[in-house]
């Protein structure tokens, strides 16, 4: 079978190059359709000094379809949703080639890190925090990373965080709505459905939208 | 029946008819101006035609006007009402053919010829070119003469690197027979190779199955590793067989959707015939005078060119569009949604109607009552036929209320009516089906000729057309001002279709042959009787449009 031996050596095409730190390997042994895959975030990015972990499902039809690609480790980017982990790239969809190997497509993913695509995102929350704010979009990436991309997935979330921080929202803006007595949960449910990372407080328009979706 | 009564049958209409004169004078008028168009006429030539194309399509297929003479029925048809004539005093004559996807493909290679001496590079390249440009000529030859290398290394015919030349690194493309190869893409030993220009290589398999799945998506198929361009004989030739058509075929969907105002797909399931329209722009003109033009596709199927639904006269394509509309509306709401079996009025017993005929006989009570209204058959028998007439209630004094309950009673009936012929239509199709055997029946066991079996499905087709004017006659009904003495006249003309149709259908219910032989006549008269209800009831139809009396906006 052409699939088993492809895989084979695509498997071994990694391990001779250990220079692109990418990581792949059979989740069991026994299946040959289902691997996963990992690689550095890209330095000079949020996500540098992360270790990304994909989720790969290789399908009958491969090489001739694309494999199932999702990201194991929650990241912070406009293509990445960051609820599920899917991915949007094209190479993935209709631009696949059976030449693309996983290892040409995890280092293509590693690509993407580096240079979101906004304008066809896959998180629209997540994008329109990245076309909004870069600054603070960057900091809430690189908060992730420390948080979820470590080496070791046994400290992954264990050190708590503050929920407001983690969505990149000023913690002073949801304090302000705590004191008038809103739960902080449903506070920071509201900015997020809103979009509104950070506040004028004498922008009164904002405030009473923001009022309005917690009173929905 | 004998002929004699079936004229009997017509004088009655006209009599009728002459209830209200003034309206009548209107309509006469009228009656012979929509004669003169040329679009029953040519239908039915069309109907005719297609039963003669087993011997030869290719000749008859635009011939619109010609009469066709040997016709045993068709002089029995009009032998009753004026001869239509065919002048086109009001309808412009809009020709049109009946098109194979083959035959669009030939047109395509002859634009593809026309502008090769311009761009002067293989006619294979222009297809690829112009497929990419969506069959613009305009919008190829814009992009070509101001930057025609970065359109040709665009579509991938030329490689970015001029540098290297064919010949150079030795590359030609084509199949090749190596030794020893791992094709990279499924790592196996190979001796059959695909290499175009750019070098890269891969084992033919590898190839076959990648361009399979790409076939049906219609773009242009590319080399795996590089955008470079393979042409349909590239794609041929890896296959091993002629598989560029079906690039081509999505390339050809491409083509009418682009010419949509002229190039139409048949809509029925399955059939890949396209009807080309000379002259679109008279459409308006059809149009503006509520008529629709039909066509005939080379499998037979008829449609409205306009809104591609099956043939709705005497309905216009807004009366249909609203009515679809309505029915899908209603029937999400109300649930509408008819069940295809009645409850004997007598013994409640559950029956399917699986004919054509609204005559039923309770199989277990043996009672007999008309499918349509429920009641008994004996008063339908062969005077009126009342179910086709909405009785609306004279009670005076309602409120609003009420008046909402019947405008939803009114519509309930016209549905109705319209769902059971389109019931029976659909089984007189089915009945349809098997013509072939009953024609051949009749050639085994009482030895008349193929072409002197004819009128059975000749027979059927008009049954067909009558039922469906019938049919969205309801349509029409619905939408038409009940006080207004046209409508009237309408309805009237509604009943006598349906009476025809019920008679003819009925007729077809005999399976002996040779009892099928004797009543020949009959088949010939009725059939001809239902012809002329039909137009006639069209014409009507299309009065109520013009005058206004029908209108679906209100």
């Amino acid at each position: 079978m052409s699939r088993a031996k492809r895989i084979m050596k695509e498997l071994l095409a990694v391990k001779d190059d250990p220079a692109a730190n990418i990581k792949l390997e059979f989740v069991n042994e026994s299946d040959i359709e289902h691997l996963k895959g990992s690689f550095q975030g890209p330095p000079g990015t949020p996500y540098e000094g992360g270790i990304f972990l994909v989720d790969i499902e290789v399908p009958m039809e491969y090489p001739f379809k694309p494999p199932k690609m999702k990201f194991d480790t929650k990241v912070y980017h406009p293509n990445i949703s960051s609820v599920t982990g899917a991915i949007c790239l094209d190479i993935l969809k209709n631009a696949w080639s059976p030449v693309i190997t996983l290892k040409s497509a995890l280092i293509s993913l590693q690509a993407l890190l580096q240079s979101p695509e906004p304008n066809d995102p896959q998180d629209a929350e997540v994008a329109q925090h990245y076309l909004r704010d870069r600054e603070s979009f960057n900091k809430t990436a690189a908060l992730w990373t420390k948080l979820y991309a470590v080496a070791n997935g046994s400290t992954v979330g264990q050190k708590q965080v503050d929920e407001a921080q983690l969505y990149g929202i000023d913690p002073n803006v949801v304090e302000e709505f705590e004191s008038q007595g809103f739960e902080k949960e449903k506070v920071i449910d509201a900015l997020r459905r809103l979009g509104i990372k950070s506040l004028d407080p004498t922008d009164n328009a904002t405030v009473n939208k923001i009022v309005e979706e917690l009173l929905k | 029946m004998s002929e004699v009564e079936s004229d009997s049958y017509l004088s009655l209409v006209y009599e009728d008819e002459l209830y209200d004169n003034e309206s009548m004078e209107l309509y006469e008028s009228q009656t012979t101006a929509v004669h003169c168009t040329d679009e029953i006429p040519c239908h039915k030539f069309e109907s005719l035609q297609s039963y003669e194309s087993e011997f030869d399509i290719e000749d008859l297929q635009f011939d619109e006007e010609d009469e066709s003479e040997d016709e045993p029925l068709r002089e029995q048809s009009t032998h009753t009402l004026d001869k239509p004539s065919l002048d086109g005093s009001n309808l412009p004559n809009l020709r049109y053919e009946s098109l194979t996807t083959d035959d669009i493909f030939q047109r395509m290679l002859q634009r593809v010829d026309h502008l090769q001496p311009v761009l002067s590079i293989p006619a294979e390249d222009i297809l690829l070119l112009m497929q990419r440009f969506d069959w613009s000529e305009e919008r190829l030859l814009e992009d070509w003469t101001e930057k025609a290398d970065e359109l040709l290394i665009g579509s991938g015919l030329k490689r970015v690197h001029e540098a290297d030349k064919e010949g150079e690194n030795g590359l030609v493309r084509g199949i090749k027979h190596r030794e020893s190869f791992t094709c990279p893409i499924c790592c196996e030993d190979k001796t059959e190779t695909f290499v175009m220009e750019c070098g890269h290589e891969y084992c033919t398999d590898c190839y076959k199955h990648y361009i399979k799945d790409l076939l049906n998506q219609g773009n242009i198929i590319t080399c795996m590793g590089c955008s470079l361009a393979l042409k349909n004989e590239d794609i041929d030739l890896i296959m091993g067989s002629a598989s560029s058509h079906k690039l081509m075929d999505s390339s050809i969907r491409s083509f009418v959707t682009k010419h949509n105002r002229n190039y139409k797909w048949c809509p029925y399931a399955d059939c890949k015939c396209i009807i080309h329209l000379f002259d679109a722009s008279s459409l308006e003109e059809y149009t503006r005078l509520h008529c629709s033009k039909f066509v005939t596709c080379k499998s037979n199927h008829s449609f409205c060119f306009t809104c591609g639904y099956e043939m709705h006269a005497p309905a216009d394509c807004s009366v249909v569009s609203a009515w679809v509309k309505k029915a899908k509306k209603e029937s999400e709401n109300l649930n509408w949604v008819l069940a295809h079996t009645k409850e004997c009025p007598k013994c409640s017993v559950n029956i399917e109607k699986n004919g054509g005929c609204n005559h039923m006989v309770c199989s277990s009570c043996k009672y007999e009552f008309c499918w349509i209204c429920g009641g008994e058959w004996a008063p339908h028998g062969n005077s009126y036929y009342q179910c086709t007439v909405y009785k609306s209630d004279d009670d005076k004094g309602k409120s609003d209320k009420d008046d909402l309950r019947k405008t939803l009673k009114r519509y309930t009936f016209y549905y109705r009516v319209f769902n059971e012929h389109e019931v029976s239509a659909k089984l007189d199709w089915k009945l349809g089906q098997n013509i072939g055997h009953k024609v051949r029946a009749l050639q085994e066991s009482v030895g008349v000729s193929w072409i002197e079996g004819q009128f059975l499905p000749e027979s059927l087709k008009i049954l067909n057309e009558g039922r469906t004017a019938l049919k969205w006659s309801f349509a029409v009904a619905f939408y038409s001002d009940p006080s207004h003495n046209l409508t009237k006249i309408f309805a009237d003309n509604q009943l006598l279709l349906s009476n025809a149709v019920e008679d003819l259908s009925q007729l077809r219910q005999i399976q002996d042959p040779e009892t099928i032989m004797q009543r020949k006549t009959e088949f010939y008269n009725k059939a001809g009787y239902v012809e002329n209800r039909t137009h006639a009831l069209m014409e009507c139809g299309r009065d109520l449009l013009r005058k206004g009396i029908c209108k679906t906006k209100d």
